[in-house]
């Protein structure tokens, strides 16, 4: 043969030319069926469970693993949001709610089937339920919101079939099972990675995914990025079909003027966390698709510390709430995207409505804020501190400089403090600190719920300190009200509270600045805060 | 000549033993160091929208900070003997891991940036000594200026603003190697050697690409110092006796400057470039940040803004025992350079 006669380099050399030739197509194609996500954040744990996990961690297991139920979505103003009221089954095919709310009943899907081609029985659900509320995790804490405590109120019925027994009729069981943490996992698989030091294989589940999701993990690399591809028997999407992309990549990148470029130039084909000056820039080029949605379950405040001089006064309270320039910090912290929460009307005085988070009828007004400080015998003002995180500081340094700056007008003296993001965290829990700005966020916002979680107890999240008794009765007995009239009067009685006592001032809602290609098409604002993989297909 | 080698052999040795208390020092302070820092690492992870009380002290116990201060030194150095660097609790892997897997990656773009900056320094600070107070002197010393007087991070931005987003010359700016290309078996962790070690060369080619910005920006910044100390050396050796001499009985004009102006001049220039190779492994965490270069030096400031305590202490103890071993490498150039030295 002639061929003999090639030289090994030679032929090495033709053979990769071959290669390349015939790889070249198929990558262009892969490129278009392959969604590449680009995000400051990382993930660190494939199982959201594990204290510490991330908001990227969270968003990755919605799509390795399912759950019972998903919440539906609904347009918002014309964007795409999470329906908390929709509920849907994901792994569930239906479910009842008994008439007196005590009985959850779910019917599994007959073909449902782990990535390891095992049937999804109700002994996994069973299984995974009692881990989120019996092992030490995060599900625990979130569950117990819903009356979910014990693993005695999962039975298994037959083997499609599990039944849910809540003490009390409480409408966030249901919505609780859709979120994050109880997701569905292979029992014997995990079993068998169990140890008797860690019987709920929670370090073995960090490290694996043994799910049921449209995605299985590729690669994961904690920190830089993961690599998912898609599983092609997963029928848990709208339209029976599988998640539309193959493949994600999910990669970290640190600096947001990076990610900015990258989607920019066409690389990556979604983010949605670029700075807020990057994002209108994009937006007046007009060449990406840039989707902004009031982060309707997620509050910035201005907190006063209820319990500490001279803020224990409320008087001091709503001074401060008058002299606060809103529209200037808006613009400047936001450059005014995201939704208002001051400079309501309230044409009788009385709340609109009973939802939380509201606008409240404040807005800059100096003399009213300095009859206030009289009243609170503080006419010659005071010193204080105002304190911000640094991983917030490109929004709340230049909202701290306008509030000093304001405050200083009636004669109180802010100094700022910028604290690393650990300390802010502790000395928020120690109950340090006077004065500050600070976010939160409420997976699943009802009225009751906020103020519930965000102004009772001596706890992290009540950040004004706020001890009012009668307030915390009216929240914790909506909780349980089935009737939705005297829901809506509970609601509006603890708004109208909230605006007499001011115990911290709602800013407003920041929006969630969604930029991406053009050709994505589908993506939706998740109570997670993240992108939820399998919403978005390209064009 | 094998008693020459013997002896460095010998130095080098009696060099680490006598680095070791400094090490345990350094391992000490630190740990001393990140628990006198205010904030409590537990109550930052434990930041999900339902985390309580209870989620703060599990993840206490998990870090170990449940015990007292001395107690948790003792367990601490124990693992330390034992070759565990403890768990970093921002991407949840052992420490140790995190450090293998990202170090070969600031080791490959450090070395490169020397290398680079080596290649343009030198000359540049010859030429400058060559001709002092000419006008290629002057270009030289503003070149320098502007190198140190520009942040690396402002010069990887405009590097990749030019390179990447106007030009298009350049692949994206994140990390060591294009998501789409896959990756060569892991040998020594440069990835420029291991695709070569696979005969893949148009992933080399790939890695490289990645390379160049971050290198050419940490490289600015520090061919400054390294051309200074070139010159001013040179100038020295240029105006001694024994370059006179050779240039008065007539050597060739390479020989002079090359042999025996430079081959001496050169001794101040390794000692600087071994600082500076040292400060740059943990210095440019701006670079790391602006590439996304999974570097352990962006690594250790992540760590330190979350108050994650092990991966802190294992790059500072990763950096001391670095920095014992290039004072090593460079005393040992030092006998390569001049003879001389290796005797004493």
């Amino acid at each position: 043969m002639r061929f003999v006669s090639f030289r090994p380099a030679t032929s090495v050399l033709a053979t990769t030319a071959l290669l390349l030739i015939a790889a070249a197509p198929s990558q262009a194609q892969t490129r278009a069926e392959t969604l590449r996500y680009v995000t400051g954040a990382s993930v660190n744990t494939l199982d959201p469970n594990i204290p510490g996990s991330t908001r990227e961690s969270f968003a990755l297991s919605m799509s390795t693993y399912d759950r019972l139920v998903a919440f539906g979505r609904k347009q918002l103003n014309g964007k795409w949001v999470f329906d908390l009221d929709t509920i849907t089954g994901e792994l569930a095919e239906s479910y009842d709610v008994s008439p007196d709310g005590l009985k959850l009943t779910f019917r599994l899907r007959k073909d449902a089937k782990f990535q390891d081609g095992s049937p999804v029985t109700a002994e996994d659900v069973k299984w995974s339920l009692d881990r989120c509320v019996t092992a030490p995790i995060l599900g625990k804490a979130q569950l117990l919101t819903g009356s979910l405590t014990s693993a005695d109120q999962f039975k298994v019925i037959d083997p499609l079939t599990i039944e849910v027994t809540l003490p009390k009729p409480d409408k966030l069981a249901l919505p609780n099972l859709a979120t994050v943490y109880p997701m569905i996992i292979n029992s014997k698989l995990a079993k068998a990675h169990a140890t008797p030091d860690d019987p709920w294989a929670t370090a073995w589940l960090k490290e694996h995914t043994a799910g049921s999701g449209a995605y299985v993990v590729e690669t994961f690399k904690p920190g830089e990025q993961v690599i998912l591809k898609r599983d092609e028997s997963w029928n848990r999407g709208s339209a029976n079909k599988p998640a539309f992309f193959k493949r994600v990549i999910v990669q970290s990148v640190p600096e947001p003027a990076t990610r900015a470029n990258l989607v920019e130039r066409g690389d990556a084909d979604l983010v949605v966390d670029l700075q807020a000056s990057d994002v209108q820039s994009l937006e007046a080029k007009g060449k990406l698709k840039v989707i902004s949605t009031p982060q309707y379950n997620a509050i910035t405040y201005v907190s006063m510390n209820n319990q500490m001089p001279p803020f224990d006064n409320v008087n001091v309270r709503r001074a401060i709430a008058y002299a606060l320039p809103y529209d200037d910090m808006f613009k400047a912290a936001l450059f005014g995207r995201g939704a208002p929460l001051f400079g309501a009307t309230w044409p009788d005085g009385k709340p609109l409505n009973g939802i939380y988070p509201f606008q409240q009828p404040v807005k800059m007004d100096l003399d009213k804020a300095r009859e206030y400080l009289k009243a609170a015998g503080l006419p010659e003002g005071f010193s204080t501190t105002f304190s911000f995180n640094v991983g917030q500081s490109s929004t709340a340094e230049p909202m701290a400089a306008l509030v000093k700056e304001s405050l200083g007008k009636i004669g109180i003296k802010v100094d700022i403090q910028k604290l690393p993001d650990a300390q802010m965290s502790t000395q928020i829990n120690e109950k340090k600190l006077p004065f500050y700005t600070e976010g939160i966020v409420a997976w699943l916002p009802s009225t009751d719920y906020f103020y519930r979680n965000f102004y009772t107890g001596n706890q992290r999240w009540n950040y004004s300190s706020i001890n009012n008794p009668d307030l915390a009765a009216i929240a914790q007995e909506a909780r349980f009200e089935p009737d939705k009239a005297k829901y809506e009067e509970a609601g509006r009685k603890l708004n109208a509270m909230h605006f007499d006592l001011m115990p911290q001032i709602m800013l407003w809602q920041p929006n969630q600045d969604a930029v991406m290609a053009p050709s994505i098409e589908g993506y939706t604002y998740e109570f997670h805060r993240q992108v939820d993989y399998r919403d978005v297909s390209r064009k | 000549m094998t008693t020459g080698l013997g002896a460095t052999v010998v130095r080098a040795g009696r060099r680490l033993l006598s680095s070791l208390p400094a090490l345990f020092g350094v391992l000490v302070f630190t740990f001393l160091l990140m628990r006198v820092l205010p904030g409590d690492p537990a109550v930052f992870f434990a930041s999900g929208p339902n985390a309580g009380k209870e989620e703060i002290e599990l993840i206490r116990k998990q870090m170990g900070l449940d015990k007292s201060v001395p107690e948790q030194l003792v367990f601490y150095l124990s693992d330390i003997g034992h070759g565990n660097l403890g768990r970093s609790m921002m991407t949840g892997q052992p420490v140790l891991k995190d450090l293998r897997e990202r170090l070969p990656a600031s080791l490959e773009l450090t070395f490169t940036a020397l290398l680079i900056a080596l290649i343009a320094a030198v000359p540049l600070g010859v030429i400058a000594a060559l001709r002092p107070g000419s006008i290629v002197d002057h270009g030289v010393r503003l070149f320098c200026a502007l190198g140190v007087c520009v942040p690396t991070f402002v010069s990887g931005l405009l590097l990749i603003y030019v390179f990447y987003y106007l030009l298009g010359l350049a692949p994206d700016p994140t990390g060591r190697i294009d998501v789409f290309t896959s990756l060569p078996p892991q040998r020594t962790g440069f990835l420029s050697i291991d695709f070569l070690l696979a005969g893949d060369f148009e992933g080399w080619w790939a890695a490289c690409k990645q390379l160049i910005l971050p290198a050419v920006s940490m490289a600015l910044f520090v061919i400054a110092p390294l051309a200074r100390i070139t010159r001013a050396s040179m100038l020295v050796s240029l105006g001694s006796d024994f370059v006179r001499t050779a240039r008065s009985v007539g050597l060739s004009w390479r020989k002079v400057v090359v042999t025996y102006a430079l081959r001496n001049a050169i001794l101040p220039v390794i000692t600087i470039a071994g600082i500076v190779f040292s400060t740059m492994l943990g210095a440019n965490v701006l670079v790391e940040k602006v590439f996304s270069w999974p570097g352990v030096a962006s690594y250790a400031l992540d760590a330190l803004l979350s108050s994650d305590y092990a991966p802190v202490q294992g790059f500072v103890l990763l950096m001391a025992s670095l920095f014992v071993l290039v004072n090593l490498v460079v005393d040992v150039c030092y006998g390569i350079a001049d003879p001389r030295v290796s005797i004493e």
